[in-house]
């Protein structure tokens, strides 16, 4: 993801000034690529910058998070915020203590289809919001030992680390929630996929969200949709419907059985990018209106806990438990 | 044979009579209402003949009838119909309440006459695929099933759809049926849990108190979960009436099913947007030569009156749930 945001900064007039990466390999080439510095230490590396830009594994973040507030530097942070509230309200307090932003990456906010449904909604075209079906489903991260998405205790696994965009969304959309219901699976057998989860959101205002996520598709498989039905009318936006270009090659000796990327929209810019953007507008000052706080951040981290805590108890779970 | 109907409150059964029309060993001998205007109309409408009761058509001694009533008045036709001796295709929901659904089924069963629900998705050639996919086992262990059945509010054209005392409730009472008997076919196992959301914002306009959308989750005796998406969610200015999709992860592979996919759009002056039109086989046609074929060969139906029950039972509990706020245990007590 570091690569990614990186791309992100070099369309901004921000500088690039400093990578610190454990893989230093990686870190090389893209302190070459975008002519920045290679640090080995993250203190060097603070005491080089205005922003730190954190894109660690989520269980790293608190730590990472409350470094750079210390220091009084502007933080942007992948999602999902933290694995617990207490982490993410630590960051929070820390942030707020030392006056910096804490910008985190809930990217859906940028992605142009969400963002259309959303301006939708807002602009009271469907009326009042009933129903809501968010899908956000994929094939399972390889099982390498050093691939810590598959790490319960990194990641917090597929319910939070891939469905947070959507109860992020649900709750940007619809408003807040207030009660969570969610069954899982995961596979019993380590080399099968399966990470299977239907999540549904009880919203203050009486709306219901569907969430399916799943790390369980057949590679490469990455699909996501949406669809939210109002008092005054729908938007359908199903899965696959951002395909537009369709790239069918005969076979040629060297291939060998299906090669399909990742299904994406041909975009003049990515999703990311825009993200990255905003930021450095809210950095400099530019805007005052920030698309996702620290707060939404955190609220998306407790609806994650209480969908898996309900998955794991069988219960209704209300999100004023989750503490 | 000769086949009777019985109502014509439910749309559906305009369709089921063009069904029962093009099999040739069968005699249509008329309808009977209770709404005396909209008997009228049926039988202005397809010529055939009207009588003035229920129990004036059942004297004639139908060898099958259809019940094709609002879904509270199931009880009392089949009851009347069963005693008279005639086979019962009741539309769905078979029931609005597990108790109602049970009486059904013991009075048939006394009578010694064959009592079948109408669930059409079962004569689908689409979901009869995925039905075979599934028992071919490659899909292996089954994690859980997306699934809805969204449409239109069928209020504009059968306003009974949303009386409470007539239809049993709202949207949940009569969407979910369909993908719960689907689910139980797929599996071949029950339902031990369900766990139910409602709320009345879409369609406002609606002002009976009913729920004009639910979502519906459900746990199989095997592990296998489920969601059911039943809302009307669907505005009048659809392109169509709605439609029913499934979505499968298994082990072994993803599966969808689209089952009203095989459409055409049609833009025209008239209509001044876009509309689907549906050219995939009529599954009214396959539901309706089974329920002959029962009669045909005096045997039980493929979909049953106890399919009907079991679908019921799902439905009451997701409103159980909705009341309560908390997951409900099946079989109900």
């Amino acid at each position: 993801m570091g690569t990614v945001h990186a791309a992100g900064w070099a369309a901004t007039p921000a500088k690039l000034a400093g990578i610190f990466a454990l893989d230093t390999e990686r870190a090389a080439l893209l302190a070459h690529q975008y002519g920045a510095t290679q640090y080995f230490d993250i203190e060097s590396l603070m005491a080089n910058v205005d922003v730190v830009d954190i894109c660690v594994p989520t269980y790293l973040h608190r730590d990472l998070v409350v470094q750079a507030a210390a220091a009084g530097k502007q933080i942007v942070c992948e999602k999902p915020l933290a694995l617990s509230i207490e982490d993410g309200q630590s960051m929070i307090d820390a942030v707020e203590k030392a006056g910096v932003h804490l910008l985190i990456g809930h990217v859906v906010r940028f992605v142009p289809e969400y963002v259309l449904a959303k301006r939708t909604v807002d602009a009271g075209e469907i009326g009042q919001v009933g129903t809501m079906r968010l899908k956000r489903t994929g094939f399972q991260p390889r099982p390498k030992p050093e691939n810590w998405y598959i790490d319960l205790s990194k990641s917090g696994g597929m319910m939070m680390d891939l469905m947070i965009h959507d109860y992020d969304y649900a709750r940007w959309v619809a408003g807040d929630v207030e009660k969570v219901f969610a069954h899982n699976v995961r596979s019993v057998t380590p080399d099968a996929p399966g990470d299977y989860a239907l999540v549904m959101l009880q919203h203050t205002n009486g709306a219901i969200t569907n969430i399916e996520g799943a790390w369980s598709y057949p590679p490469p498989m990455f699909l996501t949709g949406l669809e939210i039905a109002g008092s005054a009318g729908l938007i359908e936006h199903p899965a696959a419907s951002s395909v537009t270009i369709g790239i069918h090659m005969m076979e040629t000796e060297k291939t060998t059985g299906p090669d399909v990327a990742v299904s994406s929209s041909p975009l003049a810019e990515s999703p990311y990018t825009a993200e990255i953007r905003h930021f450095y507008d809210v950095l400099t000052g530019a805007t005052t209106t920030l698309r996702v706080t620290a707060a939404d951040a955190l609220e998306a981290v407790r609806i994650a806990l209480a969908a898996i805590e309900s998955a794991r108890t069988g219960r209704a779970v209300s999100t004023k438990e989750v503490a | 044979m000769r086949i009777g109907i019985l109502s014509y409150a439910h749309g559906h059964a305009a369709g089921y009579l063009h069904a029962l029309r093009a099999i040739a060993d069968v005699e249509i001998i008329g309808l009977a209402d209770d709404d005396a205007e909209r008997g009228r109309e049926f039988t202005a409408q397809f010529s055939e003949r009207l009588y003035p009761s229920f129990e004036a058509l059942l004297a004639d001694q139908p060898d099958g009838v259809i019940v094709t009533a609002e879904n509270s008045k199931h009880l009392p036709l089949v009851k009347l119909a069963a005693e008279a001796g005639a086979h019962i295709l009741c539309e769905k929901p078979l029931a609005t309440t597990v108790a109602d659904g049970q009486q059904m089924l013991d009075t048939c069963q006394r009578a010694g006459v064959q009592l079948m629900t109408a669930f059409p998705m079962r004569f689908s050639p689409p979901a009869q695929e995925v039905k075979q996919l599934m028992d071919g086992g490659r899909l292996g262990r089954i994690l859980g099933f997306n699934a809805t059945n969204n449409g239109q509010c069928p209020w504009h054209e059968r306003p009974w759809f949303v009386d409470k005392a007539l239809a049993g409730g709202g949207a949940m009472m009569d969407h979910v049926v369909h993908v719960a008997d689907l689910l139980r076919w797929y599996l071949g196992r029950e339902v031990v849990e369900v766990y139910a959301q409602s709320n009345h914002i879409l369609y406002p306009e609606v002002t009976t108190g009913v729920e004009t959308a639910g979502q519906v989750m459900v746990t199989f005796d095997n592990g296998t979960f489920a969601s059911i998406d039943c809302s009307w969610s669907r505005p009048l200015y659809y392109p169509t009436w709605g439609g029913l999709t499934v979505e499968l992860v298994g082990e072994g592979g993803y599966v969808t099913l689209d089952a009203f996919k095989q459409k055409a759009t049609i833009y025209s002056h008239k209509r001044q947007r876009g509309a689907y039109g549906f050219w995939g086989s009529n599954t009214d046609q396959g539901m309706i030569e089974e329920f002959t074929a029962v009669i045909r060969e005096g045997r039980a139906p493929v979909v049953t009156g106890y399919d009907g029950l079991k679908a019921t039972e799902i439905v009451e509990a997701a409103y159980r749930s909705v009341e309560t706020g908390a997951p409900v245990k099946l079989p109900l007590s």
